[in-house]
């Protein structure tokens, strides 16, 4: 067998995600950690990063790196209440860099924390009976769900599945009380067992999502498990089953790449947990420990087979799955606006752009927050809704969402997301987050030199090709090579149920828009009615269509 | 304009004063030395005194007692007996931590020279000789002879305020004023010469005219000790803002080639130099003056005059050039002045009231351009003939312009990589590693007070002294403004720092600073302070140097279960062994 990974050492002699944490934070003279402990805190949900604009300035002023943590919050489904939202954004302004960030799995990452006020930080977070456990690292990850409180008997049911499996799947290590809250340690913390994650836990990250159709907004297919629920009669009966979905892959080598899940079945609401933890506990023994960047579910499927992986599973659980029911995905954007609930309450979808929450949006919605007697939901596509508003509350805050500046993007805007990059993402090689607003701008100025108004395009960027925003799913996907640099990517399905393809390599802003601009301008001339973008692209033949992920690669 | 001389207690009427001023504020330094000697000789020569003429039998007694904190005082006072000695006195120096009033009943003639700190305090070192002074219970001090130097600086709202009380509460006490009380500026040398050298012959006239001609006015040219008139011309080899660039402060760490200069500095000095005044500034003055200048003037204005600070003073006589009324009865109501002066400079004075000025009344109203001292940090055992400064850029608004430290932002923006600096030596005696390298110190020294202290532990890594190295320090925050980060982690990582506690005050809402972290690690603090530790201060006088004075009184009482008199007691014990040390400013 090859070598492990030097992560699984650091795991295995973590005592079960301590490591010397804790001695790291009374290390006061520098604001770092040490380097495997760096490893560990992300179990915890805490990233060291430094901010790269600053690094070319610091050694000669005797400094050493700016950094800083980010701690990203564990929100099965993306659901807070209004008091939750305001101590929240107390927390971003007194430890944070004063913004909330929302984020692509539905939850909020907190940026620019320093290591003197971490502890405090988690601490709050504790206190507003929220946490980070496992929001990173080698488990399973926050587990989303579609965003649709209009239909209140299922999203309850999604999100309450949502929740027992985020609960079922998290570690038993005791370590993060221990480290942030002050917990006293059980003797000696060696007692403690993994009995689902196992000792080293994951090979790899793992992530679960669940669709309620047609909304699409979780990108079911984009995770290692997609659970697609199947409604009758105005309630949940079931879970389609998809796995092996995933994002990420490295510039240059071919063997990586994103992939959609395959579909293999479907399983009861009592069935769901035990599947999730069965497919978990298969890339547990099966996925592979030595190479990182070939470990996650989508290769242990690739290397073994679906079948195989099939036949495993119907194993591990005792029972085979039953075939996967119909249904039928329409967008995975969000809705934006007022939407009536089925039981006549109202939710605002409210865009937020590259889901960064700050200045007067922040002001605006904390006033929302402190008359509001309903919930803040965030959704997978960055955005925030202001949900279960009763019919005669909806004036009062939408009032207020007016006076604070919080109105409607343009077309192309709305679907619009960029991972974070810079300056906080040590793996950024572009610009995605402080980048993607202006080209925009630039490009709804292009669509409408074309004569197009309502049709909407998906546009999605990240910094580098790990994939962040999921943008190999977009219909324009922009992916970053090198400064200023973006492999442009097109035909990723509407939908959500389609990879794209690679169209232009490494280039800059004007020719991003030098290549744009003539389709839009074919899309708006020879669109057949109701033809999405990226169908457009495919049938004439701009790009060919990706039928599946280890496909991605060939032209 | 520089040196005044008390006025209720001149023998001259106002129209004589104002002679006096004007020919003494008008004078150059020599021009003024030559006065002080011309007025000793002259007394000499024509008085036919009523004191006896011929030399005292016994040697006539002179204490010489002196209140200082940065060592102007003591350096004078050391002049001083050097003087007195030469005429025949039998003359003690006496630092007034060392003593108390009653031990002063018995002397019969007393020279204090006292420098006013903080705002309008007492030196530190003298707080207790002069609470003792000023209380009731203050022994009668009935057939003491005394005279006050006072030090200070024109600057402050309570200028020379330690020597005035001082010399109030002798008489009060029943003592003899031997002669008027000096307040002197920062440019004190020439001025307090003189006094010294005519009071000194007003105590026991010398017995002979040849005695009397001679003008003993070594002491103002402190020679080695403090040369400000041979400044060196140090090149700027290095100058870098440590702070971040998201930073909202800017300290300079500033490296200066001493190469052949032969200023030998220790760790704990200071190097002073003279500044130039912000040229902007300096067109300002002359336009609201209503004068073009010509290079002299531009020269005086930007090298030589103080055309930042303004005083109540100026603002009369400012008055009194112009007869401008409204002026005049500002001046004269001492809270509106006060009012008025409040972050104000000369130039808002000018502003506030332009009217056309001689070349010569606008100089007339500027005193001496005062030199600003900084700590060396850097040890020539580390860094051989080079020293390091680290200068904070000092930059506010008020009244509606910005303002600039004339010094610190000199350096910030006017003295680039290549030019120079012209620095002389001011030594601080009081400020020296322990001579034993194995004792232990504790270095207390946010913001720019951290500069000593790097020139310490350069000096103790570089001689291989073994004793244990505590720093606290801080700044607003950790990512930004952590004065030589790196420095300290490598120190740490390699022994030489035993322990660091850092404290930042804007990292967090509640207000962090160093005297918290004291208090955090108060046991071990007070463990070190047993173990013999040397403490030093360095930094913010107004706020810092006295929380931490506070905090390491509750420590040693919290510590060693003491009242508050017997922390008091424990620390003035350390004190006297020289075992606190402050440089603050
Ligand atoms: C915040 C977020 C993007 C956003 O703009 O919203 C994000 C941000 C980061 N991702 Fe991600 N990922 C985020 C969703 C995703 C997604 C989308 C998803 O999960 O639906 C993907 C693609 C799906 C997948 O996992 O394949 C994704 C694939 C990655 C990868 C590539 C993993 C791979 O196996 O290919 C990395 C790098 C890694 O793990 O080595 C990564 C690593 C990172 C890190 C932590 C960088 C790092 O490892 O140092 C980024 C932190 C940047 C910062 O400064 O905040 N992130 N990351 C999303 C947070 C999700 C959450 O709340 O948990
Ligand atoms: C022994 C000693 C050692 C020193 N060591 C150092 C050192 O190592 N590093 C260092 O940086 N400094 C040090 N200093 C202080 C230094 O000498 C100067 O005083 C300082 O740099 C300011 O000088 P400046 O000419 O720039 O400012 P100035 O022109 O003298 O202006 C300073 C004055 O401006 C006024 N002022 C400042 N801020 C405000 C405000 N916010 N609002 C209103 N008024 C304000 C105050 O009256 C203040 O006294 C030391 C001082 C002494 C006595
Ligand atoms: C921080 C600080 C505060 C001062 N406060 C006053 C003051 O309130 N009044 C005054 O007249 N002089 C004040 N001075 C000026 C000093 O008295 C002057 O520099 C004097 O020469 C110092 O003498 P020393 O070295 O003997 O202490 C202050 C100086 C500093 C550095
Ligand atoms: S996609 Fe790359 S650049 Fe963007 S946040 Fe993720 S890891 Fe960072």
């Amino acid at each position: 067998m090859t070598q492990l990974s030097r992560n699984e050492t650091i795991k295995g002699e973590s005592r079960f995600l301590r490591g010397t944490i804790a001695e790291g934070l009374l290390e006061h003279v520098t604001g770092g950690i040490a380097e495997d402990d760096q490893q560990l805190t992300k179990f915890h949900g805490i990233y060291q990063q430094d901010d790269r604009d600053l690094r070319a300035e610091r050694a000669k002023k005797k400094l050493e790196k700016a950094f800083s943590f980010m701690a990203r919050l564990r929100i099965p489904g993306g659901v807070l209440t209004p008091a939750q939202w305001i101590a929240m954004h107390d927390l971003a302004a007194e430890h944070g860099n004063d913004t909330l960030r929302l984020t692509t799995r539905q939850t909020i990452q907190f940026h620019g924390i320093i290591k003197s006020n971490l502890r405090p930080a988690i601490q709050a977070i504790n206190a507003a009976m929220l946490d980070t456990i496992a929001a990173c690292g080698d488990v399973n990850r926050n587990v989303i769900a579609s965003v649709v409180p209009q239909h209140a008997a299922v999203h309850a049911q999604v999100l309450e599945t949502a929740r027992a499996i985020s609960a079922h799947l998290l570690p038993h290590s005791r370590a993060w009380h221990e480290i942030w809250i002050g917990e006293t340690q059980v003797a000696g913390g060696e007692a403690e067992e993994e009995p689902i994650l196992g000792r080293t836990y994951l090979p790899r990250k793992f992530k679960i999502a669940l669709a309620v159709p047609p909304q699409n907004d979780v990108d079911a297919f984009a995770h290692e498990m997609g659970l697609i629920a199947i409604v009758e009669g105005g309630s949940v009966v079931g879970y389609n089953v998809a796995v092996g979905g995933g994002m990420g892959m490295t510039h240059g080598e071919p063997d990586t790449f994103p992939r959609t899940g395959d579909l293999i079945g479907f399983c009861t609401p009592a069935q769901v947990v035990d599947v999730c933890e069965k497919v978990v506990t298969i890339q547990r023994d099966w996925g592979d420990r030595s190479d990182r960047k070939h470990a996650r579910l989508k290769y242990t499927i690739e290397t073994h087979g679906l079948d195989r992986f099939r036949a495993e599973l119907s194993a591990r659980l005792g029972f085979a799955l039953a075939p996967a029911r119909d249904y039928a995905f329409a967008r995975s954007g969000d809705p934006l606006g007022w939407v009536e609930g089925e039981d006549g309450r109202w939710h605002c979808f409210l865009f937020v752009e590259n889901g960064r929450v700050q200045g007067e949006m922040l002001a605006g919605l904390r006033a929302v927050a402190a008359q509001h007697d309903g919930r803040f939901i965030l959704t997978p596509n960055q955005n925030l809704v202001i949900a279960d508003v009763a019919a005669g509350h909806k004036a009062a805050i939408d009032a207020l969402l007016r006076r604070h500046g919080l109105t409607e993007p343009g077309v192309l805007r709305r679907n619009a997301m960029a991972c974070v990059a810079l300056p906080t993402c040590g793996l950024a090689l572009a610009e995605s987050e402080r980048y993607l607003p202006e080209l925009i701008t630039t490009l709804e100025a292009e669509y409408q030199r074309c004569g197009l108004r309502d049709d909407e395009i998906m546009i999605r960027m990240t910094g580098c090709p790990n994939g962040c925003a999921r943008p190999y799913l977009a219909e324009i996907g922009l992916v970053g090579t090198g400064p200023g640099l973006y492999n442009l990517y097109l035909g990723g399905a509407f939908d959500g149920t389609r990879l794209s393809k690679l169209y232009r390599e490494k280039i800059g802003h004007d020719a991003i828009v030098a290549a744009l601009a003539p389709l839009f301008a074919g899309y708006a001339a020879d669109r057949r009615w109701g033809e999405r973008f990226s169908d457009f692209v495919i049938r004439t033949g701009v790009v060919a269509a990706t039928t599946a992920g280890n496909r991605f690669h060939t032209a | 304009m520089s040196t005044s001389i008390a006025q209720a207690a001149t023998p001259f009427a106002e129209d004589q004063l104002s002679e006096i001023r004007r020919l003494v504020g008008g004078a150059t330094a020599e021009q003024r030395l030559w006065l002080s000697g011309y007025v000793a000789g002259f007394q000499a020569a024509t008085d036919s005194p009523a004191a006896p003429a011929a030399p005292p039998a016994a040697k006539a007694k002179l204490t010489i007692l002196y209140a200082t904190e940065s060592g102007n005082a003591e350096a004078l006072a050391g002049a001083a007996r050097k003087s007195a000695a030469r005429l025949g006195f039998a003359a003690r120096t006496v630092d007034m931590m060392d003593t108390t009033p009653e031990q002063l009943a018995g002397a019969e003639a007393l020279l204090v020279i006292a420098s006013t700190w903080g705002e309008g305090d007492p030196p530190q070192r003298a707080e207790g000789f002069l609470t003792a002074l000023m209380a009731e219970d203050a022994p009668g001090l009935a057939g003491l002879r005394f005279a006050v130097l006072a030090l200070g600086d024109r600057a402050y709202a309570k200028f020379c305020e330690t020597g005035r009380q001082i010399d109030a509460r002798l008489e009060a006490l029943g003592g003899t004023r031997i002669a008027p009380r000096l307040d002197c500026d920062l440019d004190f040398h020439q001025p307090a010469a003189a006094w010294i050298d005519t009071t000194l012959r007003e105590i026991a006239p010398p017995a002979d005219e040849a005695g009397a001609a001679v003008i003993h006015v070594d002491f103002a040219r402190p020679g080695a000790a403090e040369d400000r008139t041979r400044a060196f011309d140090a090149e700027i080899t290095a100058r870098i803002i440590l702070n971040s660039s998201r930073s909202d402060v800017e300290t300079h760490h500033v490296e200066l080639s001493l190469a052949g200069a032969g200023i030998a500095y220790e760790p704990g000095d200071s190097l002073g130099f003279s500044p130039r005044n912000d040229p902007v500034l300096v067109e300002d003055v002359l336009r609201l003056a209503g004068l073009d200048g010509d290079a002299a003037m531009h020269a005086a204005l930007t090298e030589r005059l103080d055309i930042t600070t303004l005083t109540r003073a100026q603002i009369t006589d400012y008055a009194g050039l112009t007869g401008d009324a409204a002026l005049r009865a500002l001046a004269e109501d001492a809270i509106r002045a006060a009012e008025f002066l409040r972050d104000r400079q000369f130039v808002d004075l000018l502003a506030a009231a332009p009217h056309k000025l001689t070349g010569e009344n606008l100089t007339n109203l500027l005193r001496p351009l005062p030199p600003r001292l900084y700590s060396v940090a850097s040890s020539r055992a580390a860094v051989g003939e080079e020293a390091h400064l680290l200068i904070g850029a000092v930059r506010w608004n008020s009244h509606g312009r910005a303002r600039n430290g004339v010094a610190s932002v000199d350096v910030a923006e006017r003295r680039g990589v290549g030019t120079t600096l012209p620095v002389y030596l001011k030594p601080n005696p009081h400020f020296r590693l322990p001579a034993d390298p194995a004792a232990p110190i504790v270095m207390i020294g946010p913001g720019t007070g951290v500069a000593p202290f790097r020139a310490f532990l350069q000096q103790r890594e570089a001689t291989g002294a073994t004793g244990r190295n505590w720093l606290f320090t801080g700044a607003r925050r950790f990512t930004h403004d952590f004065l030589y980060q790196l420095e300290w982690r490598d120190w740490l990582q390699s022994g030489v720092l035993s322990r660091i506690d850092l404290a930042f005050s804007r990292d967090q809402r509640k207000k962090i600073y160093v005297q918290h972290r004291m208090w955090e690690a108060r046991g071990d603090l007070f463990a070190w302070l047993q173990d013999g530790a040397t403490v030093y201060v360095c930094g913010d006088a107004k706020a810092m140097a006295k929380d931490v004075h506070a905090m390491l009184l509750r420590v040693i009482a919290d510590q060693s279960r003491r009242d508050a008199d017997g922390a008091a007691a424990y620390l003035r014990e350390m004190q006297r062994a020289g075992r606190y040390l402050r440089d603050v400013y």
